[in-house]
């Protein structure tokens, strides 16, 4: 239990140490805390549904790039903010849904499908895009990444109704305890009379749309549709997803979990830059905790067992 | 029985009592040595305390037999002396010198080998190359002496008529053939003490005949055999004396030959099951199951069969006969060439388990492990796994009703748990088994294929598993049994089915005999003696 804890007693400890450090606290750090750490969060919780189904997704990076672009060419061919957001999502959902149609259909492992459908996406959107980014975008569409209510960054809200969503889906829906059932024992599953490769393409489909929206909020941050953003997203995602708790052999896994984890990773990253840590050590830095983090997992697991 | 040992060391061979003398009177009158004491053993797994007395003496030239049910503590006792775990308390003499082992390398220095029961081979290496993974001779620099070790192990596999070749990967081989190199690999290198841990589980029965003719080869050369299993059946022929463990403690030790079948359980399940389970038949309903001319290859040669509501029909044959393949046909796993499954004179079009659960067909499939249970996950979640649709509203469960569910058919089945939130890993074996079977019922299923139900649990348990199978009947289920052991057929089939190469072969009534039913599974070339 106490291990279990591990993760949120990790960002509590490293907040009140934060607090310690000047600037730290000021309402224009948090919130840009906030909103460096929303999209990787929102990412993160789809890749939560993945790995809990014993998955990957490899191209989400590629996915958010994709999203992000189509979306803002919606907006600079005309369309309007919300339908451009929502051409966004759409993308990132049929991104989601070839990546789990193949796997499931292919019967190819998802790590493999997903590098190469990485690799196809980027590819892609450097085609669509030429190469170059979207400019033509609505000036009020930065309210999405930059905008305020209630005194709390926008994409607070957004993340949290998304956070719900996920948890909402995980724990009280056939396809939430579907998806724990195949990552835990997929052959299990399939004999239990499940209909697995329906389930497993929309757990897909849901993780690529949230990265689409991932994307768009990417893209409002930067008022441009860069075809280039995006890269090695997915490392940060899944290791929000560890971090928190979720397994890669699947069947294991929460929101909070990984919300903690993406939380404590940008943190760091925000602690060691008010500090003036080189960009080079924060690196480094994360990439132990999260053996770390694994690493007294499997100690709580093996110990339970 | 042979001559003096050269170990003999003269120690603890107090006649008397009864763990320590190795009790092989009569026959000899010298002092036999003893080979491995076990003391009042203790082993506690954080709270759950695994081993409360374990006492166990085995001697050169003995086969010792292991019994007791599922969760008593024979493979925490055995893994003890095999060096996989330490002991919390006791103690364990070897030769007469007290002893602990920090790993199972250590043990193996003293000659302890252990057969175990899952497979702990590297699958894509060959055969030889299995045999002697982590102690391969090397020449200088490191470089393993390929040529030699293979010739070593093809000289093994050949002393003993195995059905092995060297080269062979081994994850090409069958179950069967996995166990026949571990036990290469236990008895390489010479051993003095070899434990098997139920090694004829999954063994056909020539291969369970070679194992024991190692086994008495092993004895002849005076090392001593610790064996662990549940079948009784199989006993008498290689064992001479018998340890029972009954919730971590031995409750009894002494010559197999003084012992009876029911006395034996009775030790295990320390109270008196009186007569076998016996079932009575009930007047079945109209047809439920019908298979039509089913084909599938070389596999399934034109099936019929037909199984009425309130009848359990048992299945027997030998291993490979293709009696699982016809279930798994059944359940819309594999695809059949021709032929039709019928459920109330329909005809389903089955592409996927999911078709045959819609039509009220439920399979209960022998490796509960691997594919009837995700044993991570809660025992209310595996339990409700099949019926979350009608627990369901708009794709989002109605917890309440889950609930309800899980605690009916806990009840319902008897099944012993903390609760539905336990882990089902946490569960017994004919728990777990009953978890299986609770989650079809809950589903509505009227058709159930029973695939070895009772593989792995322990006496207690099957009855138990016997009697949920005879409520289903007479609420009016088809229930079409697949078992290796004849006497459960018998005791619990109203017809039993004989299948051979892919055919059935005939059809018995349910009081037939063990030698009527391997008359017509065994091959005709091979008429049974």
């Amino acid at each position: 239990m106490i291990q279990r804890l591990l993760p949120f007693a990790t960002l509590i400890v490293l907040f009140v140490t934060l607090c310690f450090v000047p600037n730290f606290l000021s309402e224009t750090n948090l919130s840009s805390v906030i909103r460096q750490t929303a999209v990787i969060n929102i990412m993160a919780l789809g890749m939560t549904m993945v790995i809990i189904t014993g998955g990957i997704d490899l191209s989400v990076g590629a996915i958010l790039a994709m999203g992000g672009l189509i979306g803002t060419m919606a907006m600079e061919k005309g369309q309007p903010i919300l339908a451009g957001v929502a051409v966004g999502i759409l993308t990132g959902a049929f991104c989601g849904f070839v990546n789990g149609y193949l796997t499931t259909k292919l019967k190819i492992n998802s790590f493999i499908v997903t590098l190469g459908t990485l690799g196809i996406i980027r590819g892609l959107t450097l085609v669509i895009s030429n190469g170059l980014p979207v400019h033509q975008i609505p000036p009020s569409f930065s309210f999405l990444g930059e905008g305020t209510v209630l005194g709390v960054p926008f994409v607070l809200w957004v993340l949290a109704v998304c956070g719900v969503l996920v948890h909402f889906i995980l724990e009280h829906t056939k396809l939430g305890r579907y998806s724990f059932a195949i990552g835990s024992n997929p052959d299990a599953a399939f004999y239990a009379g499940i209909p697995v490769a329906f389930h497993m393409t929309a757990i897909y489909a849901i993780c690529g749309a949230l990265t689409g929206l991932a994307g768009m909020i990417e893209a409002s941050r930067l008022m441009t549709g860069q075809p280039t953003a995006g890269q090695g997203y997915e490392l940060q995602a899944i290791a929000a997803v560890v971090i928190g708790g979720g397994s890669l052999r699947g069947g294991e896994g929460s929101v909070v979990g990984t919300l903690v984890g993406a939380f404590i990773m940008g943190l760091l990253s925000n602690g060691s830059d008010l500090l003036g840590i080189s960009p080079y050590w924060q690196q480094a830095i994360i990439g132990a905790i999260i053996i770390f983090a694994v690493s007294v997992d499997e100690l709580r697991k093996r110990s339970s067992v | 029985m042979k001559g003096p040992n050269p170990f003999n060391r003269g120690m603890n061979v107090g006649r008397d009592d009864k763990f320590w003398h190795c009790g092989l009177e009569a026959s000899i009158d010298y002092v036999v040595s003893m080979l491995l004491e076990l003391k009042s053993v203790q082993k506690r797994f954080g709270g759950v305390t695994a081993l409360r007395d374990g006492n166990l003496s085995v001697c050169e030239g003995e086969v010792h037999l292991l019994m007791g049910e599922n969760g008593a503590g024979k493979s925490t006792l055995m893994k003890i002396v095999a060096g996989m775990q330490g002991l919390d308390g006791g103690q364990m003499l070897f030769r007469g010198q007290p002893i602990t082992f920090a790993n199972p390398k250590e043990a193996a220095a003293s000659g302890i080998a252990m057969v175990h029961q899952e497979s702990l081979l590297a699958p894509h290496l060959s055969v030889g190359e299995n045999i002697f993974l982590g102690r391969e001779e090397m020449s200088g620099f490191g470089i393993v002496k390929r040529a030699a070790m293979m010739e070593r192990a093809a000289k093994l596999i050949e002393t003993h008529g195995f059905p092995l070749q060297a080269q062979w990967r081994v994850d090409r081989l069958s179950p069967a053939g996995r166990q026949l190199v571990e036990i290469c690999r236990a008895i390489a290198n010479g051993t003095s003490l070899l434990i098997f841990d139920e090694p004829t589980s999954s063994l056909s029965e020539s291969e369970t005949k070679e194992v024991f003719t190692i086994v008495s080869k092993l004895k002849d050369k005076g090392a001593g055999v610790i064996y662990i299993t549940h079948r009784l059946e199989e006993l008498r022929t290689v064992g001479d004396r018998v340890t029972v463990l009954r919730d971590g403690a031995t409750v009894h030790s002494g010559q197999l030959k003084d012992l009876s079948r029911a006395q034996l359980i009775q030790h295990m399940v320390g109270r008196d099951l009186g007569a076998l389970y016996s079932r009575q038949p009930i007047t079945p309903g109209p047809p439920l199951l019908q298979l039509k001319n089913l084909n599938r290859g070389k596999i399934l040669r034109n099936i019929n069969l037909t199984v009425k509501a309130g009848e359990i029909v048992g299945l027997a044959g030998l291993m490979g006969a293709g009696r699982t393949e016809l279930c798994r046909a059944i359940f819309g796993i594999d695809a059949l060439d021709s032929g039709s499954v019928e459920v109330d004179s329909k005809p389903l079009a089955l592409k996927s388990p999911r078709d045959a659960v819609d039509a009220g067909i439920a399979l209960i499939p022998e490796d509960r492990q691997k594919t009837g249970l995700a044993t991570q996950l809660s025992v209310g979640w595996n339990l409700t796994l099949s019926c979350l649709t009608a627990h369901s509203r708009f794709g989002i469960l109605e917890s309440a009703k889950l609930t309800a569910t899980e605690k009916k058919y806990i009840d319902r089945l008897r099944i012993k748990t903390d609760g539905p939130a336990q882990k089902s890993v946490r569960l017994s074996g004919g728990n777990q088994q009953k978890i299986v079977i609770a989650k079809w019922v809950a589903q509505g299923a009227r058709v159930f294929l029973f695939d070895e139900p009772t593989r792995g649990i322990d006496v207690g348990a099957k009855t138990e598993v016997f009697e949920v199978m005879d409520s289903l009947a007479r609420d009016g289920a088809a229930i079409l049994m697949v078992s290796s052991e004849l006497t459960e057929l018998i005791q619990v089939a109203d017809r039993i089915l004989v299948m051979r190469q892919g055919k059935i072969s005939g059809e018995l009534p349910g009081r037939t005999t063990q030698e009527e039913i391997m008359a017509l599974a065994a091959f005709e070339e091979e008429s049974p003696s």
